[in-house]
This record gives C-alpha cells, structure tokens and sequence, in this order.
C-alpha cells in the first residue's frame, strides 16, 4: 500500500460541490455500518444531506486529501444540564483505511473544536464494542477508555453494548509520541 | 450492648417499607425531605423553600411520571425512587433516582428499595433492558446502594454534567435485565 503524507490531511466546512467525494464513503456500507446514518444512495440523497445536515451543523468538518473530502468529524453538543459535553464521531472512506487519517483528523479536530466551544469541556465518543478499528483510532488520538456500558441503545435493530471514551479539555495538549 | 443485635432491632422498627404513587396529599411528609440540604446536595436541585414550590413539582413532574413512587415506612412517604424512559434507540434503558429523608439514612432502607425496583421494573416496562444509575463520584452512600442492590459499576464519566453550576464526574453503574434479581 501506498504511503500518504499525512500533512495533505485537512478539515474544513462541506460544501455542495463535494456531492460526489460524499457519497463515495456515505454510500458504502463499510463505512455507515457503525453510524447511525442510513447508507446513501444517490446523489440528490448526498446533496440533501449536505444541505440539510452538514452545513447547519453545530460542528462538523470534511476530512479532505489534498481538499477533496474523504470523510467527516462530527460533533454535536447537547444542550441544558448537559451542555458541557458533546458527541464525538467520524468516518473514512474505505480506499483511505488504513494510513493513520482518522488518527490525524481526530487530533486536529479537537483543538480546533475546544477554541470554538469553550463552554464544553468533555468529548465523548460512544464505539460500537465491535468496532475495534474506531477504538484504536481514538485511543491513539488521546482519548481516555473510560467503560462499556452494556446493552446501551439500539443500533440499527440490534441492542448493542458502547464502549465510552471521553477527552477533556483539560486533557490538551495531545502530546505526540 | 445487651438485648437484641442492631440488625434485629433495626428490622423490627424499619420493617414496613413500602412503595405507593405520591400526591398532592404527601406534601407534608415530602417538605420534609425536599427543604434538607443535606439530601439536596448530590441532587441539580436547590433546598426546597415553601409549600407551593413542592405542590407544583408534585403535579407538573410527580403525577405525569412514567414510573415514580414514594418510598413509605408504615405507610408515611419518606422520600421517593423512580424510573425515567426513553425513547427511539434509547426505549432499552431507563435511569434510576432516588432520594431519602436524611433521618433514615445508613439503614439499608434505600438499598431495599433500590431492590424492590429491580424486582418489578422489568416485568412492568418488558422493553426495559437495561436499568442505569448516574452517581456522583463524591457520594459514597449511594454508590454503596447499588453496589449493595447488585449493580455493575462501569466506569467513571469525567466531567459528564453540570450540577449547581459545577461540572461533576459521575460512575456510571447497570443492572440488566438478564442479571441475577437481587434478593430483597
């Protein structure tokens, strides 16, 4: 397999034009097998979704090689009693698995998020105890393992048990090995 | 001391426990419990200051709860346990509360009623798979509840919510509804 410099790596906000990069990974079971999106299927599905989902957003960010996007981060925030802490997710497209991209998007997407909501102070991300790939993703990015909860919620009809990790703001800096 | 053990005599006196919906009714025995900061201090809410106050939270919150009972000792509520319900992907769990007068406390009379619950819930809400507390790494005592009611703790959530203002890390403990009951 190839080798990609990793400093081709970028996030930024979706936009429309990346119609077609998006369905490439939104419209493959591999990667929404663990999402909780419904798998694409076309490209008015993918604009729709730009449109409707990704650019009103609370925080969510194209991971792009060389500013085409070839996958996401995204992190939602909850609101009241709860609004110190917000829900941490991604996905790559398959041909890029493989090379360390979501480890590099994780970590520059935290920082990134923690500057512009300085209010939360905890990044959880609930894995799939299956999803053994993710784990090793975010354990390498830095977040801590903090338990499994058992039988959590449902996904996609199957009661499924979550490992929960969690990194605070007051974790930074990521310090690189 | 002489006479019988103190486990026989606290049975005897703390032996009629029972579970049975709130009402407006229960307004003085809930006052009680509801104005003692020392109960209010692990809960998001402040030490209750007058009788209106409790009577609207008996009827806006109280009586359209999916599951909330009073804990009763001879019949006289002090202090109450319920079961919130979700939704959706979530409809498998359902989070656990409680709160006892603070003249009780140190009586396992909680823990039994932490296992009445554990008893029942699952038999009425057969969607229920999964029965979870949230407990304040500094509350020791109810931490103590559920280890004691058979529950599994599963970790620590740092910084998980914000409680008077402060954000708290809480343990995170489960009981399944495929789990051995707990022996009351």
């Amino acid at each position: 397999m190839e080798k990609i410099d990793l400093s081709r790596i970028t996030l930024r906000p979706f936009k429309l034009e990346d119609a077609d990069d998006f369905l490439l990974f939104a419209g493959d079971d591999q990667v929404t097998r663990y999402l909780r999106w419904k798998t694409l299927t076309s490209k008015e599905e993918a604009l729709e979704h730009i449109k409707d989902v990704c650019i009103n957003h609370p925080w969510r960010r194209s991971i792009c090689i060389d500013d085409r996007s070839i996958g996401f981060v995204s992190i939602f925030p909850f609101s009241g009693d709860d609004r110190c802490r917000a829900n941490f997710g991604f996905g790559v497209a398959v041909k890029y698995w493989g090379h360390g991209i979501a480890t590099k998007a994780v970590k520059m997407a935290v920082p990134q998020f923690f500057v512009d909501f300085p209010h939360v102070v905890r990044l959880e991300a609930f894995v799939d105890v299956d999803n053994k790939a993710s784990q090793k993703v975010v354990e390498k990015a830095g977040f801590q393992k903090e338990g499994m909860l058992r039988k959590y919620a449902y996904h996609k009809g199957r009661l499924t048990d979550f490992v929960v990790y969690s990194f605070l703001s007051s974790d930074l800096p990521i310090v690189e090995a | 001391m002489e006479g019988t053990s103190p486990v026989q005599s606290s049975k005897n006196e703390y032996s009629n426990l029972s579970l049975r919906l709130l009402d407006v009714s229960d307004i003085d025995d809930f006052m009680v419990w509801a104005t003692d900061e020392k109960v209010a201090r692990f809960c998001t809410w402040e030490p209750y200051t007058n009788k209106e106050d409790g009577l609207n939270f008996i009827k806006n919150t109280v009586l359209p709860h999916p599951w909330f009972r009073a804990i009763c000792l001879d019949n006289r509520p002090i202090g109450a346990i319920s079961v919130t319900s979700n939704s959706g992907n979530d409809r498998c769990r359902g989070e656990l509360g409680y709160v006892l007068a603070s003249k009780y406390w140190g009586k396992e009379i909680v823990t039994r009623a932490v296992k009445m619950v554990a008893n029942t819930i699952f038999e009425e809400w057969p969607h229920l798979e999964r029965l979870e507390a949230l407990v304040d790494v500094e509350n020791v005592g109810s931490q103590k509840v559920l280890e004691k009611a058979g529950f599994q703790r599963e970790g620590v959530l740092r910084k998980y919510f914000v409680q008077k203002g402060k954000s708290r890390d809480m343990v995170m403990f489960s009981l399944l509804s495929i789990d051995p009951r707990p022996q009351i």
